[in-house]
Formats: C-alpha cells, sequence, structure tokens
C-alpha cells in the first residue's frame, strides 16, 4: 500500500508539491520553482526564484506585478520536462490564461484542476477534458444547492436591474480578473447599451486582454472627479475591496450589486450589503465537478479549497473511484 | 394576475433597502393587480400567515425521498442556507424538466385559496404526489414562495408600518386609519381589500378597533436640560403592552402586536364589563404578586398568554392584573388630543368612579398606575435604580403635555432604563446560525470560573457586529477542540462582556444561576481568560440585588 509521501504529488505546509520535480503548484510561500496555474493574487506570491505558466497568463501576472519577475512560459498542450516528469498545461476555463496541470511520470497520470468552470465564457479557452489516474479538483461550490444559470441569463438580469433604474447610478462589484471582462463581454450582448467605467485595477486588465485578442466593449477609466449627472443610468464596475468604505461618497443615488456564485444564498446576499447579488462564478457548480470527475476517468479523487467533505462523502457512496485524503 | 407579479414584488423587497423605495414598489404593486391579489399580498407581506401545511423537515425528507437524496446532504446543505425552503428551491432547480402542462399562469390568489388548502385535506400518499406534482409544474421562480408558504416561513423585510404607508399613499388616507383598517383579523378577500382602500371613513367600522399605539423612545441626554416639573413619571412594566376597551358594553383586549387577546384572559374581560361606563385604555398585562404588589417575572405571563380558554387554577395559579396607564376614549368622546396630564385627571376620575360604584370588586384584577414624582434629575436617577426592587425595568417619562399621538413619536415619551448587569464570561462553544446568519457560527455560549474549571452560564447570540461575527467565526474555525453535530467546543481564549437583565437562582443549570435577556456587550479583546468573571461573583451580583 503506497503511503502519503508516495504519492507523486502531495500537501507540504500547506501547498501543493512534487517532489520528484522539486516543483510547487501556485505556492502561497516563496520557493524555487513554482508553477502558476492563474494570474488571480491568491495563487501567486512574491520571491520564487522561477514562475512556470502559459503565456497568457504571464502577460496578466506581469502586468499586475510588474517586470520583476523570472516566467518561463509554454502553450497549451506543449509538454517540457522536469527531472523526467512531463508536465503540461492545459486550458480550464476559469479566467484568460488559466489552465489545469497534468504530471505523467512512470505511465501514472495526475492532474490539478486548478480553478476551473465548464460553463461558456467567450474570454478564455473552454475547459479541456483530460484523461488522468489521479486528479486533484477544487471544490469552491462543491454543494448541490450551487447550479448556474446561464451567463447570458445573467447578464440579462443585469441589464434589465440598469436600465429599470435610469435615474441611478449601478455600481456592480466584482474581481477585476477575469470575471469584470466576463461580464463586459456578456453585457455587451444585451439590450443595455449605455455608458460602462471601470476602476483602473479593471480597465488594466480590459487593455491586457483586448492585447491577448479577446474582444472587450470599449469602457472609460472612471476619474474620481466625475460629474454625478454623467453617471446617471451608467454601469460602473469596481472590485469589490471598494465597496466598503469611504469611496462610495463619491457618487450620488446609487445601486450597488456583486456578481459572484456566493449570492445564489439568500442569506449571503443579505449579510454581503449589496442590494442585489447576481450569482455568477467562474468555478465549477456541483455538476461541473461531478462532470469533470467522471470524462477525466480517474481513479483517485482528491479535493481542496471548499467543502470538500460532503462531496467526497457523495462520490464515495456513488461512484466506484477513490476519494482520497492527503491529511496536512 | 399571475404569481410572476408577486415573485418579482418579493425579489425587489427583498432587495431593497430603502423604506422610501420599498413603499414605491409597493404601491405599484396594489395599483397594478387585482384586489384579491393584493389581499393575499398585504395577508403574506404582514405575517398573518403563520400557518404551517408542514414542517421544514417533512419538506426536506420528501424531497429526498422523491429524488433520492441522501438526507445527510441535504442537512450539510441546510448548514450552509439555513432556511428548508430555500434549501429545497436550490435543489429543485433543474431538476423537474417534465412534460407536465406548467401553471405559469397561476395567481396568488388560486396558489393560497386553492391549491394549498387542498393539499391539507389529502392523506399523506396523496399530499407528497401533490407537492411533487406542482414542483414539477409551477415554473421554477416561483417554487420559493410555494416552500416557504407550505412551510409557514414566508418572510421579507417589510413591516406592517410600511404597508400601512403604501397604502396610505395609494389612496391619500391618514396611516392612524389605515393602521385601524389592518389592525385584528384581516382575512383576504376583495371585500376585505375594498374596505382596506375605501375613500369612506366608516367610523362605526374603525370604533371596534384599538388605536395605533403611542411608543417611549430611549432617553436622550437633552431631556435633563427641561424641569422636572414637565414631565409624569411611571414605573416600566415588564409585562405586555394593551389596549382594554369597551364600547357600546362589549369588552376587547388588544396587544400592540395588534391580537385580540380575548380568549386568553377571560377573568378580566368578565370582571370589567360590569362597568357602566365605555372606555378605551392604554396599560399593561402583568402576572401579579397581590401580597407584595409587585409583578412576578414574565416568564409567569408566558404561562398565560398562548394558553386560550385558561382553567380556573390556571386563573388562580397565575393572577393577572390590567394597569392602566391611560385614558383615551371615553363614553365616546375620543380624548387623546387632549394633554396627558388632563386625561390622567379624568382616568383617576373615572377609577375612582369605578371602585366605588361597581358591584363586584375590579381592584383584584385592575389598577391604575402609580405615578412617581422625584424632586430632581438625581432623585429620577435614584428611583431607576430602585426599580429592580420592585421587578420593574427603569421608568417611562412622560411629557405632561403631550397628546397620544401613533407610533414612535420623538420629544414626548422616554424609557429610562436600569443599566443591565455584567459579566466578563469566557467563549467555551459555539453553533451554527440560521437565517440570515446561515454558514456563521453566531450562538455562543460562555463561562465563568468555579475553582480552576469553566462552568457553562448563559448563551447569547446577538451584540456583535457584522465584521466581529465574520471575524470571531474564522478564530471559531481554527481554534475548534471537538465537533458535536452543529456545535464546537473551543479553546479557552476569548473574553466577552456579557450583559443581562435578571440574575436568580436556577437548579436546571449546571452552574446553579439562570440570567434573562444575556447578550454580548464587548468583545474583550484586551482581557485573557484568567481575567474572566467567576461564579462567586455572579452570586454576589445576586446578593447586591435582591
Amino acid at each position: 500500500m503506497r503511503t502519503k509521501q508516495d504519492y507523486l504529488i502531495r500537501y507540504k505546509d500547506g501547498n501543493l508539491y512534487c517532489e520528484l520535480a522539486d516543483i510547487w503548484i501556485d505556492p502561497s510561500k516563496p520557493v524555487k520553482k513554482a508553477l502558476i496555474t492563474h494570474a488571480h493574487f491568491d495563487h501567486f506570491t512574491f520571491g520564487c526564484e522561477e514562475y512556470i505558466s502559459t503565456k497568457e497568463t504571464a502577460i496578466l501576472l506581469k502586468e499586475r506585478v510588474g517586470d520583476n519577475i523570472k516566467i518561463k512560459t509554454f502553450e497549451y498542450g506543449e509538454e517540457f520536462k522536469i527531472n523526467g516528469i512531463n508536465i503540461s498545461f492545459h486550458p480550464s476555463g476559469h479566467i484568460l490564461g488559466s489552465s489545469q496541470i497534468r504530471f505523467i511520470f512512470a505511465e501514472e497520470k495526475w492532474l490539478i484542476s486548478g480553478d476551473f468552470k465548464l460553463q461558456k465564457d467567450q474570454t478564455c479557452k473552454q475547459y479541456e477534458i483530460v484523461k488522468t489516474d489521479y486528479l486533484i479538483s477544487e471544490c469552491t461550490f462543491g454543494l448541490p444547492i450551487f447550479k448556474w444559470d446561464e451567463s447570458n441569463k445573467i447578464a440579462n438580469d443585469i441589464s434589465k436591474w440598469i436600465t429599470n433604474s435610469p435615474e441611478k447610478t449601478s455600481l456592480l462589484f466584482c474581481y477585476s480578473l477575469g470575471k469584470a471582462q466576463r461580464l463586459l463581454n456578456e453585457i455587451s450582448q444585451t439590450n443595455f447599451k449605455g455608458n460602462i467605467y471601470c476602476h483602473g485595477s479593471i480597465h488594466k486588465m480590459n487593455n491586457s486582454y483586448r492585447e491577448l485578442g479577446i474582444d472587450i466593449k470599449d469602457t472609460i477609466k472612471i476619474e474620481n472627479k466625475k460629474k454625478i449627472d454623467e453617471l446617471k443610468g451608467s454601469l460602473i464596475l469596481l472590485p469589490p475591496s471598494l465597496s466598503k468604505g469611504s469611496y462610495l461618497k463619491n457618487f450620488k443615488n446609487i445601486q450597488t450589486a456583486f456578481a459572484s456564485g456566493w449570492m445564489s444564498i439568500r442569506a449571503l446576499r443579505k449579510r454581503s450589503g449589496y442590494d442585489k447579488g447576481f450569482a455568477i462564478s467562474d468555478h465549477a457548480d456541483w455538476d461541473g465537478i461531478l462532470e469533470v470527475v467522471k470524462k477525466s476517468e480517474a481513479k483517485n479523487v482528491f479535493f481542496h479549497h471548499g467543502d470538500s467533505e460532503a462531496l467526497s462523502k457523495y462520490l464515495i457512496g456513488k461512484e466506484s473511484i477513490n476519494v482520497l485524503f492527503f491529511g496536512k | 394576475m399571475s404569481l410572476k407579479k408577486f415573485s418579482e414584488l418579493f425579489g425587489d423587497l427583498d432587495s431593497i433597502n430603502s423604506t422610501n423605495n420599498k413603499i414605491e414598489v409597493l404601491k405599484n404593486y396594489f395599483l397594478s393587480n387585482d384586489p384579491i391579489d393584493n389581499s393575499w399580498a398585504i395577508y403574506l407581506l404582514t405575517g398573518k400567515n403563520n400557518k404551517r401545511f408542514i414542517s421544514g423537515r417533512y419538506l426536506k425528507n420528501l424531497f429526498s425521498q422523491i429524488y433520492e437524496y441522501p438526507q445527510w446532504l441535504i442537512d450539510t446543505c441546510y448548514l450552509k442556507v439555513g432556511d428548508s425552503a430555500e434549501v429545497i428551491t436550490l435543489l429543485l432547480k433543474n431538476k423537474t424538466n417534465s412534460r407536465k402542462k406548467k401553471l405559469s399562469n397561476i395567481s396568488l390568489n388560486e396558489l393560497l385559496s386553492k391549491t394549498i388548502p387542498e393539499l391539507s385535506k389529502l392523506n399523506e400518499e396523496e399530499k407528497n404526489l401533490e407537492i411533487k406534482n406542482i414542483w414539477e409544474r409551477l415554473p421554477e421562480d416561483y417554487h420559493l414562495i410555494f416552500n416557504k408558504i407550505l412551510t409557514g416561513t414566508f418572510r421579507v423585510g417589510v413591516s406592517i408600518g410600511l404597508i400601512t404607508k403604501s397604502i396610505s399613499k395609494l389612496i391619500n388616507i391618514d396611516e392612524e386609519i389605515i393602521s385601524h383598517r389592518l389592525m385584528g383579523n384581516f382575512k383576504p378577500s376583495i371585500d376585505s381589500y375594498k374596505f382596506l382602500i375605501n375613500k369612506n371613513i366608516n367610523l362605526q367600522e374603525l370604533n371596534s378597533k384599538p388605536f395605533p399605539f403611542l411608543l417611549a423612545n430611549t432617553i436622550e441626554d437633552k431631556i435633563f436640560k427641561n424641569s422636572i416639573n414637565d414631565f409624569q413619571f411611571e414605573w416600566k412594566y415588564d409585562g405586555i403592552r394593551m389596549q382594554l376597551i369597551k364600547r357600546s358594553g362589549n369588552v376587547s383586549l388588544w396587544t400592540r402586536g395588534q391580537e385580540l387577546v380575548n380568549e386568553s384572559f377571560p377573568e378580566l374581560l368578565e370582571k370589567m364589563s360590569h362597568i357602566k361606563d365605555d372606555f378605551v385604555l392604554d396599560g399593561e398585562l402583568l402576572v401579579w404578586n397581590f401580597k407584595e404588589q409587585i409583578a412576578f417575572d414574565f416568564s409567569l405571563l408566558q404561562k398565560r398568554i398562548n394558553r386560550k380558554s385558561p382553567t380556573r387554577s390556571i386563573q388562580i395559579k397565575y393572577p393577572i392584573i390590567f394597569i392602566a396607564y391611560d385614558l383615551l376614549e371615553i363614553n365616546g368622546r375620543d380624548i387623546r388630543e387632549i394633554k396627558l396630564e388632563n386625561r390622567r385627571i379624568e382616568l383617576e376620575k373615572y377609577f375612582s368612579k369605578w371602585q366605588n360604584k361597581t358591584e363586584n370588586n375590579i381592584t383584584d384584577i385592575f389598577k391604575i398606575c402609580d405615578l412617581i414624582f422625584p424632586k430632581d434629575w438625581p432623585d429620577a436617577l435614584t428611583y431607576k435604580e430602585k426599580s429592580r426592587e420592585n421587578n420593574t425595568e427603569g421608568l417611562i417619562i412622560k411629557k405632561k403635555t403631550s397628546i397620544y399621538s401613533s407610533g414612535r413619536k420623538k420629544g414626548i415619551w422616554w424609557k429610562y432604563k436600569v443599566d443591565p448587569m455584567q459579566l466578563d464570561a469566557v467563549l467555551i462553544y459555539a453553533k451554527g446560525g440560521s437565517g440570515r446568519r446561515a454558514g456563521l457560527y453566531t450562538d455562543y455560549s460562555f463561562a465563568l470560573w468555579k475553582d480552576k474549571e469553566l462552568i457553562k452560564f448563559a448563551s447569547a447570540y446577538s451584540g456583535l457586529t457584522n465584521i466581529e461575527i465574520k471575524e470571531l467565526d474564522k478564530w471559531i474555525r481554527k481554534n475548534t477542540i471537538e465537533k458535536f453535530g452543529p456545535v464546537r467546543s473551543l479553546k479557552p481564549e476569548m473574553v466577552f462582556e456579557i450583559s443581562f437583565e435578571k440574575i436568580q437562582i436556577s437548579k436546571r443549570h449546571k452552574s446553579g444561576i439562570a440570567v434573562r435577556f444575556p447578550r454580548i456587550t464587548k468583545w474583550r479583546k484586551d482581557k485573557k481568560i484568567n481575567d474572566a468573571d467567576s461564579l462567586e461573583n455572579a452570586y454576589e451580583l445576586m446578593k447586591k440585588i435582591s
């Protein structure tokens, strides 16, 4: 029987680690070599000697943190070798450049899902089904209460929300990388034709997306001293960090909303303090996770990030696969 | 009109924070819907439908059975969502793709007067089948409303005051009149809605109902600048505020929650029916210790409130009294517009008349409140501090010139509550909250020292800010020693200041004491667990009070 120490990839100091290659995946502390699945800050830390990612992730990261990092890039599907292990990136559908990472060693396949979603998203590559023996999957929304609506339905709801209150300025809070661009892309296909303003952090990411060939509608960078009247009836995208504090005092007669998968729960919606919640996520819902588990044909599955207990227990009862635990 | 409109209204009311916008949305709803649907909407929104057709547990079991879902998984989801009706609604999503004809045009009236009542006539098997059938036929957007009505948990952030305001705006009639019309047993029907929006005010109809209550505000410092002689001082009793009404020979008793409670207190009604005059009295109902002339604990009153037609022995065991504060109407004359000091003179005059002329003695169930006469404000403070001795909560201070308007009107009546008692205690258990607090650990248990051991003495769940709740929730997850179902035992580390209203010996609790209305008043991050209070401190506090 294999012990945890024998796994090709295991948990070490709270991070995924491949000892044979001496390489870490999305480490939260500085290491020698780090594979980065995507450019969100909770998957990145400063101070690693070398980063490896997809080309798009590298560009987005540099845009966010500066050129002062050493990144080696590979195309999706391109295999590279470290200490005899074949490693490759595959689209995970989470945001532009996001990837799953596959390891092959001695005919044993491991797949780290990264953050992923199966839903259609015109701002990044569609999730690719990758076959594997071992699957390490995120399960941020690993409960059956999470079932996403089509994103165009949500976009239409957002459009209605804005146009129903023409005298107001609508502030939509969302993550500045990924979610914002996906929303912009979807909203441009709705009936809402008013002005869209974006916070600087979002504006910057929009430009990077455009440079990488993604179709993002024209947006205006929000200046602090915009006249209130000009903003009436328009949409402003802001990062969630600005929802509390004095920033909102710049605006008058506003309505606020938050775009996040958590907004599908009424209690969370109420507690969030936003007027409205739009349940749209860049993570897989319950059915999405189950589909990936099934289609990956993995015989062994680990879950991390989220409600792994429930999902594990459910699968143990249903499918003929092993649900494993790293132990921490 | 289809249920769609009501479903949208629910969504709007649920997401709008501004009161004015809510009123606007309600007004528009009433304008664009049938009277019958409107009357049902009002019935639901004012929380008058507390009827539970099936329990949340039943709903979850039924779903589990129909869709072969493990019960534990539904329960895990419930911990996150905090509401059975909503959990099932979320789980039903994309599950009911049936070819059955959709009930897209069902009206609120049809759902509430036909579909749901018919369910309760069926036997269990038929009922289950029918609920499944409705789930499959009802568009998904309506599932939440249907499930919530089924489980009697339909609640949205709308008060009866808000409904009153929107109807008042709709037909341009004073809120007081609408509030009258909404009191008591509002039964949904075309007529009840038409009566509600009737622009002609029917005096006779209105007369059978209580007046809107005038409420006291929390004391403000600026009051101390006024002369003490401008105010009337009363004890603040810890009972149930009520209006006792006798008109055309009929006596009725209304709570502030607009409930008619005649059936719970028949002995009071019987006694008062012998009085010759008609009247409307504002006062407090209490279980009364006649020997010592002070109120018994509120818990004894609770034994009477929910019991209809109490037996003679219950009436003797828990003797009630109605203490009148104010006279609002006498022999058909509405005197709310005259000054309080003059109303008091009238109240005293009639009380002495009733005492002397009524054949049976009313004083064993009725009296008027005693007034207190402090010399100056420091003296008033002394009275307030003494209020625990006579089982009151402090003082009520009323401007002598105030007229009896309605609501929590500013600047005329104040409550001056006695300071709470406090102990510093250690957090030892936490339990997940429900409803709005689902998914967070928000129910806490606190302990005091007994030698080297921490003994649980109180549970509390209110008093922290949302930010503190989140912070504490994080801490709880990291510092759990053991899980027992939804409860976690915690590393003793956090100290909180717990305030409460009353402390007494209790054999039921391990600590030997019980406290009333415990709540968190401060997170004492500055204190270590060794600084927390001991049970001995609690006993001392108890001695000091009694």
